[in-house]
C-alpha cells in the first residue's frame, strides 16, 4: 500500500470512527461508497446520524453515492494536502449517484491530522489536568464552592482535586479536603476516551467500570463550568489572530404592486391571467407591464389568456440554488417553465414551475413544432400572488 | 462614424490586480482593495496626490454592505478626494472604466482612479442576483446566475457531440490560459483527452449547464488609472488608449433567446458590436482585434458569444475554438488570463478585462502574454438579463 504525505488511504477510512461529527450528520442515513484506484473500494454507512459501519468491500451497489479517485488524492483532500474542489472540478475526484448526499459526507468528519507522535494516556491526562484552569467559566460558576476529585486507577493513572471557589479554579494533585464528588475509573484510559468523545459517562457508570462517590449531579455538570478539552492531536491550530463572524439576516420587505400588475395579481384570485398587449407591436406581456419597453407606449389593454397552453423551454434544475424569499434549498430536480399560453404568440411567454414528478416527460416547442401541452393547478387559498398557481401539470 | 463626441483623448497608465482566490481570510474589505490600489499606484509611479478623483464600484447585494466606499477609504486613499461610487451588476467593472474615460474626456479631471472589488464569500451571490428580478413575481421562480438555455439553444443548432465537445474545448483552452496567469483563481490542469470525460462527470447544474462549465465566485480586487492625453504623455511610457466603448441595454425579462424564428429576440451582444464597428469603420473584427478579453461567465455562453462579437456566421465561431484559434498563439487568442470562467470576484471581473487587455497591448502579461505584437483589444463586460458594455483599447493614437 502506498503511502502520501506519509499517510496510507487505509489509515483514512481507519480512523474514520475517531473523526466522525454526529453534529454533521444529523438526520442522515445512507451509505456512502468510495473507490479508491489500486487500493480498494470501502463502504461507509451512517444510520439515523450515527457512524454504523466502515468496511473494506467488494461491492459498492446500494450506496447512495460512490466516491472514486486515486490514492494520492483521496489522502491530500483528507489531510488538507489537496483542494477538495478543485480535484472534483479538475475530474480528479468523480461521484457517481446522489451528489448532494456525497456533499454531506464532508461534513461528518473531522480533517485527519497527521501525527507528530502517539499521545500516551500518562501524556493526555497531563494535558488534561494542565489546561483545566485556562478552560475554567468564572460566569458560570458564579457562587459555587465546591472540589472535585479524580481517582484514576492503572499504571498511567493519578489522582487530581479541582477546587472551585469565588469564580477561581485550582488544581492540584492527589485528593485533597473533602471532595464534593470523587470520579473514580478502574482504568484511566476510559476517563481519556471519555473526555476525547470516544465514550460517555453513563456507559462506564452502567457498565461498572467506573463511580460517582458524592454528589453525582455535581459530577454531570462539570461540562457547565469548563469548555471542551481540544484534542491537540485532533484540531486544526489556528494560525494567525482572524476572527470570522458568521451572520444570517432576514428582512421584512413590501413591495407595491401598482394598478397594472394589481389587476394581473387580482386576476388569478379569479382563476384568470390577463396579458396585457401592445397597441404597436402587438406583443402580450406576462406579467403586464405598464409599457411596452421596445416601443415605448404605454399599455392598457388586458387580454385574459390561457390558462392552458404549450411549453416552450424547460430549466432542468439539478443544482439546489436557495430560494431567494427563505435561503432554504429548494428539492432538486424542478422545472421552470415557459409557457406559450393560448392566446399568445412568438416569444410571450409565462415562466412558472412544472409539477415536479413530471419533469421528465416535458418536451419544448420550437417554430411551428408545438411543446408539452400543460395547465394550471390552482392554489385552494388565493390571495394575489405568483402561489396562486401551485405549478403547470400536463393536461392530456 | 467613429464616435465624434470624445471631448479629448484618454490613457490607461496604470494597472493593479489582487490574487483571485476562492477566500481571502486573511485581509478585510479594505485591506483587499489597498493591495490592488497599491500595485496600481507603483505600476504608474504615482502616490494617491496624484490622483483627481476615485470611481468605485461592486454590487452591495452581494456582501450586504450599504455605502462600502465608506468603509473603503481606509484602502482607496479617497479621504479628501472627489468620489464616485457606481454598481452595474456583472458588468460594473468595465462600467467603471467607460465612466472614468468619459470624466477624463469630459475635462473634469486628469487623473481618475478606477477600483472594482468583490468578497463573495462574503455574502450570498445567489441570493443578491435573484433580487435584480421583479419581486411580486419572477423574483420566486429565477435561478440565479445559472441557466442551461443557451446549452439547449446551442444543442438545437449544432447538434449534442458536437456542441458539447466545444464547450469543453473551450473549457479546457481557459484553464490552460489560468495555468500562467498567478492572479487566476481555479486552474486545475485539465487535457483535451480529459473532455469526454469531464462531459459524462462533470455535475449538472441545470439542463446541460455543468459544474466546470460554469464560473467560479472569487474575491479580488482591480485597480485602473486613466489619465488624459497630455499627463499620459508625461507619466507613461506605454499608455493604452481608449479609443472608444459603448453600452447597450434591454428590458429586465427573462426570456432572452428566443422559440420562435419568425420573432427575433435583440441580442444585445451582436448589436453593441455591430454598432461599434459601424462607428469605427471596422470591417472585420477578427483581423482587426488581435486579443479579446470576454466575460465569459459560462463555456456555452462564451463559444455563443464570439459569434456575436465576432459578427460571425453559421459555425465560424465553432471552428474558432474547435481549431484552437482563440488560445494563445492561435489567430484570435480569447482571454489569455483565463478569463471569467477562471476568477470572478464580480465588481473587479469586468475590469479585469479591459486590465488584461491594457497589458496585453504593453506587452507587460507575463507568462500570458500572446506572441505577437498586440495593438488594438477588445474587452467585454456583461450583466443582468443580457446587457453589453465593449471597449476598444488601442496601442497608438492613430485612428
Amino acid at each position: 500500500m502506498a503511502e502520501y504525505w506519509g499517510i496510507k488511504v487505509e489509515d483514512i477510512f481507519n480512523t474514520m470512527k475517531d473523526r466522525f461529527r454526529p453534529e454533521g450528520a444529523t438526520g442522515v442515513t445512507g451509505s456512502f461508497g468510495y473507490d479508491i484506484a489500486g487500493e480498494g473500494k470501502w463502504k461507509v454507512s451512517v444510520y439515523n446520524g450515527s457512524l454504523a459501519a466502515v468496511e473494506k468491500i467488494d461491492n459498492l451497489t446500494g450506496c447512495a453515492s460512490v466516491m472514486s479517485s486515486d490514492g494520492e488524492t483521496f489522502v491530500g483532500v483528507n489531510a488538507g494536502k489537496v483542494d477538495g474542489t478543485n480535484a472534483f472540478m479538475g475530474g480528479k475526484i468523480k461521484v457517481e449517484g446522489d451528489m448532494a448526499a456525497f456533499g454531506k459526507t464532508s461534513k461528518m468528519f473531522r480533517k485527519f491530522v497527521i501525527k507528530k507522535k502517539e499521545m500516551t494516556v500518562r501524556d493526555y491526562l497531563l494535558d488534561m489536568f494542565g489546561t483545566v484552569e485556562s478552560r475554567f467559566k468564572a460566569d458560570a460558576a458564579e457562587g459555587l464552592d465546591v472540589i472535585y476529585g479524580f481517582d484514576l486507577g492503572g499504571d498511567q493513572g493519578g489522582k487530581w482535586s479541582v477546587f472551585i471557589k469565588d469564580k477561581t479554579c485550582r488544581v492540584v494533585t492527589g485528593i485533597e479536603g473533602k471532595p464534593n464528588a470523587i470520579i473514580q475509573l478502574g482504568d484511566a484510559k476510559d476517563y481519556v476516551d471519555m473526555i476525547l468523545g470516544k465514550n460517555d459517562a453513563n456507559s462506564l457508570l452502567a457498565a461498572g467500570r467506573g463511580a460517582v462517590i458524592g454528589d453525582l449531579n455535581l459530577a454531570m455538570k462539570w461540562g457547565d463550568y469548563f469548555d471542551k478539552y481540544v484534542d491537540p492531536m485532533g484540531g486544526g491550530v489556528q494560525e494567525q489572530e482572524l476572527i470570522v463572524l458568521k451572520k444570517t439576516i432576514s428582512v421584512n420587505q413590501r413591495f407595491a404592486s401598482g394598478p397594472i400588475m394589481g389587476k394581473f395579481l387580482n386576476g388569478l384570485k379569479e382563476k384568470k391571467i390577463l396579458a396585457n398587449k401592445c397597441p404597436k407591436c402587438g406583443r402580450m406581456q406576462l406579467p403586464p407591464r405598464e409599457m411596452c419597453a421596445m416601443c415605448r407606449v404605454r399599455v392598457d389593454d388586458f387580454v385574459e389568456v390561457g390558462p392552458k397552453g404549450q411549453v416552450r423551454y424547460m430549466e432542468y434544475v439539478y443544482y439546489s440554488s436557495p430560494d431567494p424569499l427563505t435561503g432554504e434549498a429548494r428539492e432538486t430536480p424542478y422545472g421552470m417553465v415557459m409557457v406559450l399560453l393560448d392566446g399568445c404568440k412568438g416569444n410571450d411567454v409565462f415562466m412558472h414551475l412544472i409539477r415536479r414528478d413530471q419533469i421528465d416527460q416535458i418536451k419544448g416547442g420550437r417554430n411551428e413544432k408545438p411543446g408539452t401541452r400543460v395547465r394550471p393547478v390552482w392554489n385552494d387559498k388565493r390571495v394575489g400572488s405568483i402561489f396562486d398557481i401551485n405549478y403547470f401539470e400536463i393536461d392530456e | 462614424m467613429a464616435h465624434r463626441k470624445k471631448n479629448r483623448h484618454v490613457a490607461i497608465i496604470g494597472i493593479g490586480q489582487t490574487k483571485f482566490s476562492s477566500h481571502r481570510e486573511d485581509v478585510n474589505q479594505p485591506e483587499m482593495i489597498h493591495e490592488a490600489v497599491s500595485l496600481a499606484l507603483k505600476d504608474a509611479g504615482l502616490t494617491m496626490k496624484d490622483i483627481e478623483c476615485v470611481i468605485h464600484g461592486n454590487m452591495e447585494l452581494f456582501e450586504m454592505i450599504h455605502q462600502p466606499d465608506l468603509w473603503h477609504t481606509l484602502g482607496t486613499g479617497a479621504e479628501g478626494k472627489d468620489c464616485i461610487r457606481i454598481t452595474t451588476g456583472g458588468t460594473v467593472g468595465i462600467t467603471l472604466a467607460c465612466a472614468s474615460d468619459n470624466l477624463v474626456a469630459s475635462g473634469m479631471y486628469d487623473i481618475v482612479m478606477a477600483i472594482g472589488f468583490e468578497k463573495l464569500q462574503e455574502g450570498n451571490t445567489t441570493g443578491g442576483i435573484t433580487n435584480m428580478a421583479d419581486p411580486l413575481w419572477f423574483r420566486n421562480l429565477q435561478t440565479g446566475a445559472l441557466t442551461g438555455s443557451k446549452a439547449y439553444e446551442f444543442i438545437t443548432e449544432f447538434g449534442e457531440d458536437r456542441s458539447k465537445r466545444a464547450s469543453l474545448m473551450y473549457r479546457v483552452i481557459m484553464d490552460k490560459h489560468a495555468g500562467l496567469n498567478p492572479n487566476a483563481h481555479r486552474s486545475f490542469g485539465l487535457e483535451f483527452d480529459q473532455i469526454d470525460d469531464l462531459i459524462k462527470s462533470s455535475p449538472k447544474l441545470i439542463g446541460d449547464l455543468k459544474l466546470i462549465e460554469m464560473c467560479s465566485q472569487s474575491d479580488g480586487a482591480c485597480c485602473v488609472i486613466f489619465a488624459c492625453e497630455k499627463k499620459a504623455k508625461e507619466l507613461s511610457k506605454k499608455p493604452v488608449w481608449i479609443r472608444d466603448h459603448i453600452t447597450v441595454h434591454r428590458e429586465e425579462i427573462f426570456q432572452i433567446f428566443g422559440y420562435d424564428d419568425a420573432y427575433p429576440v435583440m441580442q444585445t451582444h451582436r448589436f453593441a458590436a455591430e454598432n461599434l464597428y459601424k462607428r469605427n469603420g471596422i470591417t472585420n473584427p477578427t483581423d482587426y482585434f488581435d486579443v479579446f478579453e470576454m466575460y465569459d461567465p459560462a463555456s456555452w455562453w462564451a463559444v455563443d458569444w464570439l459569434r456575436d462579437f465576432f459578427q460571425l456566421k453559421g459555425d465560424e465561431h465553432i471552428k474558432l475554438v474547435e481549431d484552437k484559434e482563440i488560445m494563445i498563439g492561435g489567430k484570435i487568442p480569447v482571454n489569455p488570463s483565463g478569463g471569467v470562467i477562471a476568477s470572478n470576484p464580480i465588481g473587479a471581473t469586468a475590469l479585469v478585462r479591459v486590465a488584461e487587455a491594457a497589458l496585453q497591448i504593453r506587452g507587460d502579461a507575463g507568462a500570458h502574454q500572446i506572441p505577437k505584437p498586440v495593438r488594438h483589444a477588445l474587452a467585454s463586460g456583461f450583466g443582468g438579463t443580457l446587457w453589453t458594455v465593449l471597449m476598444m483599447l488601442e496601442k497608438e493614437l492613430n485612428w
